[in-house]
């Protein structure tokens, strides 16, 4: 156990230092003035250019001893801390919600799937996994702002000023995740039917109940590796949710600040989105290790 | 008799091939239909009843059925001028990533060339990074933002993305196919590996191939409209706005470039981002119950 979280230890270490590298690489124009109103853009990409970017960055570290300052003369680190705060409103809760409900949800497709319910549930979930999260969000506000607008509701759409701004966005970013987790448990506990311990319990006279509550114990490994998914899931798409509804998160700023060639800050906003992935393999491990001692298969 | 029987038993199949129909009816047909504005005129006021110019973007009416953009062009019109470069997009994405994909799977199942290395440590870069996160650093770097052919390094760049995932698919696939007893006899005759790939291999998949790379233009489709919500330009211009001052001008119909605003719209003229991304909405849908369709099909 020991040995494999120092081995995602390091892949993450090395995934920072490959990010840093790509972040690195020049893009910014170069304008010169040739006299008079004559100007020329340019946009240099040489070897010597990157090099002296990446002693700069380094060089900014060791001057700065930490990120240093915004443009504003805010330290970064003050500014992150703001803005992951809301970040975490959002992400906590659609991460749990996507995975607690997808398997909830997963289970009760399971258990009814010969049933008009499971059928039903099968194809509405089908449906709103092929509407995109950006499509589903316009079309929520589209609504909102109908209903806003002839006076049935009153409330804040955008922004991130009241309590309830944070469950818009969640919500848009929760959805896919959940109905992937719902279709990855039942399938999981579908590939289980026809195993012979089941007919072992039937043959003894187990509830049904029962009998499932086995099964999900056989199919924890492999619901588990899914929680890096439905992280990474959030993660790309809550930027851009983000963006839509001027929710001021890291992950706008993250945008924000890498179209500003902003190095250091684009960093600092990444780093904790790698974070959270890296303690969601740790934490996914971790509990496969506590619901699963054994590796899975070993006994069959 | 016989065609009833068959819509009944694959109506999946058929429902997307109808819509996989409307859809190329659109694209390719759209622009010669009544009500289409082929030169998409802009409109820079319109006269209310009461005689006071008002400006674009119009409200969806009689006269715009989905509404105009801000340079007053109507927008039903955008999204059917559009779509052919729309489509070729998101399609040659999908089929790129396939014909590298493939051939890497191939050679990362052989362990050859080091490829099984490189196609774990792309899944395992891709598994900690939002490729959306990727996709804005790799097409701002100068050779591609400045490129002539700019569109076709951002198609190789969207499509090189997600290429370990695929191969990775396949490599699955490949390996299970290998441990048949024929492809241990393709071995002991000493068939070239080139051989095996092609006739031993390969013919087994064509099914797989089809259903993913089908699901896969969905997917594509996703990213795109992401693409467009952050402001990525497809094709563009670069122009001196002022002195000293020089800045990007969008010069693609596609559908994700009808989003590129969709910050400021969404708060005053909500339909201008609302039906591309229904456009897009419809297109995966489209792909989505396709591939189910083939699915069932092949059983």
């Amino acid at each position: 156990m020991g040995w494999d979280l120092l081995k995602s230890f390091l892949v993450f270490l090395l995934i920072v230092v490959g990010f840093i590298f790509i972040l690195l690489l020049p893009r910014e124009m170069e304008i010169t003035h040739h006299g008079g109103l004559v100007f020329t853009a340019d946009f240099p990409f040489t070897f010597d250019l990157f090099k002296e970017k990446v002693q700069d960055f380094i060089h900014h570290f060791q001057t700065e001893k930490g990120f240093g300052e915004n443009k504003m003369g805010v330290p970064i680190l003050e500014e992150l801390q703001t803005f992951l705060q809301r970040d975490l409103h959002i992400i906590i809760p659609a991460f749990f919600l996507a995975i607690f409900f997808g398997m909830i949800l997963g289970i009760i497709q399971f258990y009814f799937r010969e049933k008009w319910v499971g059928r039903i549930q099968a194809f509405l979930s089908w449906i709103f996994s092929s509407i995109p999260d950006f499509f589903f969000y316009i079309g929520l506000q589209y609504i909102l702002i109908k209903l806003v607008a002839n006076g049935y509701l009153q409330m804040n759409l955008f922004g991130n000023d009241d309590w309830y701004s944070f469950i818009l966005p969640m919500i848009a970013v929760t959805i896919f995740p959940m109905l992937f987790m719902m279709k990855f448990t039942s399938t999981s506990l579908e590939n289980e039917v026809g195993q012979d311990y089941l007919r072992t319990a039937r043959s003894k006279g187990l509830q049904r109940l029962f009998i499932l509550k086995h099964m999900l114990w056989n199919c924890w490994p492999s619901i588990l590796n899914q929680a890096q998914f439905v992280m990474l899931y959030i993660l790309s798409s809550l930027p851009i949710i983000e963006k839509l509804s001027s929710y001021q998160g890291a992950g706008y700023h993250l945008l924000d600040s890498i179209f500003k060639n902003e190095d250091v800050r684009s960093l600092a906003f990444m780093l904790p989105y790698l974070v959270f992935m890296f303690a969601t393999v740790v934490l996914s491990k971790l509990v496969k290790h506590w619901l699963v001692p054994i590796k899975s298969g070993a006994l069959r | 008799m016989k065609i009833i029987t068959f819509i009944r038993h694959h109506f999946l199949f058929c429902l997307g091939m109808l819509m996989f129909l409307i859809l190329l009816f659109f694209t390719f047909f759209g622009e010669y239909l009544p009500g289409i504005d082929r030169d998409l005129k802009e409109i820079e006021y319109i006269w209310t009843d009461k005689k006071i110019p008002l400006a674009p973007p119009f409200e969806p009416s009689e006269d715009y059925l989905l509404g105009t953009d801000r340079d007053g062009r109507d927008l039903l019109s955008l999204i059917v001028m559009g779509a052919k470069e729309t489509l070729l997009i998101i399609i040659s994405i999908t089929i790129i990533r396939y014909l590298i994909a493939i051939p890497l799977a191939f050679l990362a199942h052989k362990k050859s060339l080091g490829i099984h290395h490189l196609v774990s440590w792309m899944n395992g870069f891709l598994s900690y990074i939002p490729s959306i996160i990727l996709v804005i650093l790799l097409v701002t770097l100068p050779p591609i933002l400045t490129s002539e052919t700019r569109l076709l390094y951002l198609i190789i760049v969207l499509a090189a993305l997600e290429v370990g995932r695929v191969a990775e698919m396949f490599r699955l696939e490949f390996s299970q196919i290998a441990s048949k007893e024929f492809v241990t006899g393709g071995n002991s005759i000493g068939v070239s590996n080139f051989r095996l790939f092609r006739k031993y291999l390969l013919p087994f998949l064509y099914g797989k191939l089809l259903i993913s790379l089908v699901g896969d233009i969905g997917k594509v489709t996703f990213l795109l409209g992401q693409i467009g919500f952050l402001g990525i330009f497809i094709t563009q211009v670069f122009v001196q706005v002022d002195a000293g001052q020089f800045a990007f001008f969008n010069t693609s119909l596609a559908w994700p470039m009808l989003l590129l605003n969709s910050y400021n719209d969404i708060r005053s003229a909500i339909w201008i981002p609302f039906f591309p991304a229904l456009a897009m909405t419809y297109v995966i849908f489209t792909f989505n119950i396709l591939s189910q369709g083939i699915q069932k099909l092949a059983k």
